[in-house]
């Protein structure tokens, strides 16, 4: 069978009047079946773009300049929209950033989940309804509350129903892009434990999108650093948390508090996220990097494989070679 | 948020703060302080209190009390039936609370005491010396007027020395006293020499030989109007205080200093900034509502040192940006400077870094830390992050549906913690390095509803430790047994429901009573360390056709000190006093 997904080499761009914003380039990773695989970086480096060039919906100004994204061997890129809504919510579904604060007020829960099942499976409404009860139930919810509005949920009984939406036509694939952030720490460990279970459960794949480098460490067995729209890193997220090669993923590990760790204060990363419109040359953290050298602000380093499972991009590695210079895109203005 | 009160002990001493149900949090000068919680919990209300941004509904924030009288504070409020107590405590209050308005009613006596007060300063002030000097001293010159001057200059400084945001204490009526005594002595002289320079020879005038004159009658003056010069400041001054701290508490005198000293540090560095304004217009705005500068010169510069302090260097680069034109990081570094620039001593940051992302939080914190180095400012940081507390702050209070459940230093409330809800809290707090796994105990449910606090311990609903006497209901214990019916369970009763006494009742099935008796015994027994309600259940005994559950007694835990500076509110950890107590019992 081959790898459930695997991306390379993805590129998008958003036009906007300030000029491209080139806003993930190159991506490259795979997420193998029933395995969670974390997506880690700082604000506006590409996570949620990334993900929503997966399930192919990307705002009307972004497009993907290159790359393929391999579902189950097929490759999603030039698939025409129609066939895509046989794989979108099906084989692959996604729970939006921040949209457990945009269910609809006035319409009551259950048939805000049951809709979108007469709308992809074309099922009669009562079998759709039967089954948003019992996604409701696989969630931790008591199908009693199918007829409520979404006001009488608390946060975290919003995110459950969330989760419910996006495994309603039994994908193969989860995308959560940010699924706990702005929750309480108990309602975020409940959240990440039903994920968990539903992982187990249903032999989900999973890509958890956060800014929290602990939430990932806790759920995922791999995981993808990204700054600045490229990779920096990627691996097994025992040893790239124990064993961080890429300064990036360095100061980002050290920029966490451990709570079972020494109370040391955390390190900064000095500096500010670099303009994706016109991104630094070479290396896009040497800016910020504290190893930075000559050749960092030359030459951009390719994300290479430095031990099995292991791949970094950065030139303190001898074996990093250079990405090649592209072509010059020549986009329409 | 029922009670609220924050007690700062003047130089280097402990800063103290009792917020929320009655409960101490001391705060020392220099220290961070975090109260942590799960969000609704009262944290930020509590902040809130304390800076006055809302109104507590009861309870006192205190300031600069020293050490003793606030001991005499906690001690005289444990007895608020005592009436020589409650006039103790009123008078502590009325020296010290910012928030407490006395709320006496104008009757009769208060009317005629408040009337019998100003006439005796009228008297001590004006008739007494003008008898005594008429009866004394032969009249002279114009030694009247000598009289009226000193008694006015009292009364003036009586006035002054009223009003904001002179706080009234000891040090207060000493300066007053001695600046009256001061221009008691001085005016009477150059009133006589003045005197006798336009009566006598014009070339003679001099002050040293004005002196050198025999003056029984002036120094005679002299004494009588320094005597009641001074009592007619002090009585006026003290008479005014106590008339304003009536009317608007001494909330009114003191808040415009307090709003100073002590700043709050919002959330959200989105929200918190008007994106109408400049940089400059916002940090120097509080400069010019506490009326701290409105030179355009001074401003100008304590603004750049505040921007300096946060590392928005330099200054200049900054100054006449909008808010859409900084990074979230730079943002919310100009609410910490807009907090910086009235030089406070005190600092409330609730959440400050939790919408930053981690490069800047760390930057931020640090800045933060930093200050506390170079200026000595005290934290009380709000937040919800148990990873950002351990490594931050000094001691720290977890509060739980408006109560703290337990306070201590960091080592022991993280490093070891005691109470349950610590515990589970702790457990679930992620960790960066995936070697340390630890068993998380998932609690069950949110945000439990502050309006329906639950009896006894107020977390027994969702704790996983709950035991006899912690709270049991009858509605939870009848729900627990309904379910288990639902469950196939029971099957010797018909039906769960609640007495009219408010008694969990059961009706009997086919079997009879003591089938029911034996089978809710035995289910009992064997389910109660999974099923916790079950354990609230103290016996069971069968009554005209039903049987009736009575329940343990219960009591809400109060705060108690288990170690050395770390209290705990839980039945399952009693105080080494406790146990030695109910040992002997
Ligand atoms: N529709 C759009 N038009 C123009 N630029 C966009 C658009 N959507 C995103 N961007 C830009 O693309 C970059 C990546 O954005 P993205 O939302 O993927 O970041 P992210 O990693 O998900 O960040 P966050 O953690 O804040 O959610 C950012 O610089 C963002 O400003
Ligand atoms: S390539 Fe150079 S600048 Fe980039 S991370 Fe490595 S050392 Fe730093
Ligand atoms: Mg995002």
């Amino acid at each position: 069978m081959p790898t459930l997904l695997e991306v390379r080499d993805l590129t998008i761009e958003f036009r906007t009047k300030a000029g491209i914003v080139h806003a993930v380039e190159g991506a490259s990773f795979n997420v193998e079946r029933g395995e969670a695989m974390g997506l880690a970086g700082e604000s506006g480096c590409g996570k949620t773009t990334t993900a929503l060039a997966l399930m192919r919906l990307l705002p009307y100004n972004g497009r993907i300049v290159r790359g393929s994204i391999s579902f189950e061997g097929r490759d999603l890129v030039p698939v025409p929209e129609d066939s895509m809504r046989a794989i979108r919510w099906k084989e692959m579904s996604i729970v939006f950033q921040g949209a457990m604060n945009s269910l609809n007020p006035v319409q009551r829960v259950g048939r805000q989940i049951a809709e979108p099942i007469m709308l992809h499976e074309e099922a009669e409404p009562e079998a759709s309804f039967k089954r948003a009860g019992d996604l409701l139930e696989l969630v931790g919810i008591s199908r009693n509350r199918l007829n409520d509005y979404p006001h009488e949920f608390s946060g975290g009984m919003r995110q459950r129903v969330m989760i419910a939406m996006a495994l309603a036509c039994n994908p193969k694939l989860v995308i959560a892009d940010e699924p706990v952030t702005a929750l309480d720490v108990m309602i975020q460990a409940q959240i990440l434990d039903l994920l968990e279970r539903l992982r187990r459960e249903l032999h989900l794949a999973m890509i958890l999108i956060s800014h929290d480098l602990s939430v990932l460490a806790d759920t995922c067995e791999q995981v993808t650093i990204m700054y600045a729209g490229k990779t920096m890193e990627s691996g097994k997220t025992m040893d790239l948390f124990t064993d961080p090669k890429h300064p990036y993923t360095q100061g980002l590990v050290g920029a966490f508090p451990d709570i079972r760790g020494p109370r040391n204060m955390p390190e900064a990363i000095p500096g500010d996220v670099p303009s994706l419109i016109s991104p630094p040359s070479g290396c896009v953290f040497h800016p910020r990097c504290k190893f930075a050298f000559d050749r960092c602000t030359k030459a951009e380093p390719a994300l290479t494989e430095l031990s099995v499972g292991r791949r970094a991009a950065c030139f303190l590695y001898p074996q990093v070679t250079e990405v090649p210079p592209r072509p010059i895109a020549i986009t329409e203005v | 948020m029922r009670k609220g009160l924050l007690r700062e002990l003047a130089g280097g001493k402990p800063l103290w703060v009792r917020a929320v149900d009655g409960v101490d949090l001391d705060i020392r000068r220099g220290e961070v302080f975090c109260l942590v919680g799960e969000s609704g919990c009262g944290k930020t209300s509590t902040g809130k209190a304390i800076l006055k941004l809302v109104e507590a509904t009861d309870g006192d924030i205190l300031l600069e009390m020293p050490e003793g009288e606030a001991r005499a504070y906690e001690d005289v409020r444990q007895r608020p039936d005592d009436p020589e107590a409650r006039k103790t405590l009123d008078g502590l209050r009325r020296k010290y609370s910012v928030t407490w308005k006395e709320s006496l009613p104008w009757t009769v006596e208060q009317a005629l005491k408040s009337a019998g007060a100003f006439l005796a300063a009228v008297f001590l002030a004006i008739v007494a010396p003008s008898l005594l000097l008429a009866a004394v001293v032969e009249p002279f010159g114009d030694p009247w007027s000598t009289i009226g001057l000193c008694v006015s200059i009292g009364l003036i400084l009586g006035l002054i020395g009223s009003l904001p945001p002179t706080r009234l204490s000891r040090r207060t009526r000493v300066i007053l006293t001695l600046l009256a005594l001061g221009s008691i002595i001085v005016a009477p002289i150059s009133a006589l020499s003045l005197h006798r320079a336009l009566v006598g020879d014009v070339s003679r005038f001099d002050v040293g030989a004005a002196l050198a004159t025999p003056w029984t009658q002036e120094l005679a003056a002299m004494l009588v109007g320094f005597a009641f010069g001074a009592i007619a400041a002090g009585g006026s001054s003290s008479l005014l205080l106590d008339w304003r701290s009536r009317s608007e508490g001494m909330a009114g005198i003191h808040m415009r200093s307090i709003r100073r000293r002590l700043q709050l540090i919002f959330q959200d560095p989105y929200e918190s900034l008007n994106p109408k304004q400049s940089v400059y217009e916002i940090v120097s705005e509080p400069l010019a509502v506490n009326r701290i500068s409105t030179n355009p010169g001074e401003t100008s510069a304590l603004v750049r040192e505040a921007l300096t302090d946060v590392g928005l260097r330099p200054p200049e680069e900054f100054l006449f940006r909008f808010p859409h034109e900084l990074s979230g990081g730079q943002r919310q570094r100009v609410s910490i400077a807009a907090a910086l620039v009235l030089q406070p001593d005190f600092i409330v940051a609730d959440e400050p870094v939790s919408m930053l992302d981690v490069s800047i939080r760390t930057e931020i914190l640090q800045v933060m830390m930093e200050l506390r180095t170079r200026r000595g400012i005290t934290y009380l940081f709000i937040t919800h992050d148990l990873s950002l507390a351990w490594v931050l702050a000094d001691r720290i209070a977890v509060m739980y549906l408006g109560k703290i459940v337990e306070m201590g230093t960091t080592e022991q409330v993280i490093g070891h913690p005691m109470h349950p809800y610590t515990k589970a809290l702790i457990s679930v707090v992620p960790s960066p390095d995936p070697r340390h796994k630890v068993e998380r105990i998932i609690l069950k449910g949110e945000r439990p509803d502050p309006s329906d606090i639950p009896p006894g311990c107020r977390f027994h609903p969702r704790c996983p430790f709950a035991f006899e006497r912690c709270g049991w209901t009858a509605e939870e214990v009848a729900d627990q047994l309904r379910s288990l019916k639902a469950g196939g369970m029971l099957a010797t009763a018909s039906g769960v429901d609640l007495s009219d006494a408010g008694n969990v009742r059961l009706s009997m099935g086919g079997g009879g009573p003591d089938a029911l008796v034996r089978e809710l015994n035995a289910l009992v027994s064997e389910r109660r360390e999974t099923l916790l309600p079950l354990k609230g259940i103290a016996a069971v005994h069968a009554t005209n056709g039903f049987v009736e559950l009575s329940l343990h007694a219960s009591s809400e835990p109060p705060l108690l000190e288990i170690e050395p500076g770390n209290s705990v509110a839980c039945h399952l950890v009693s105080p080494p006093a406790t146990v030695s107590e109910s040992l002997t019992a």
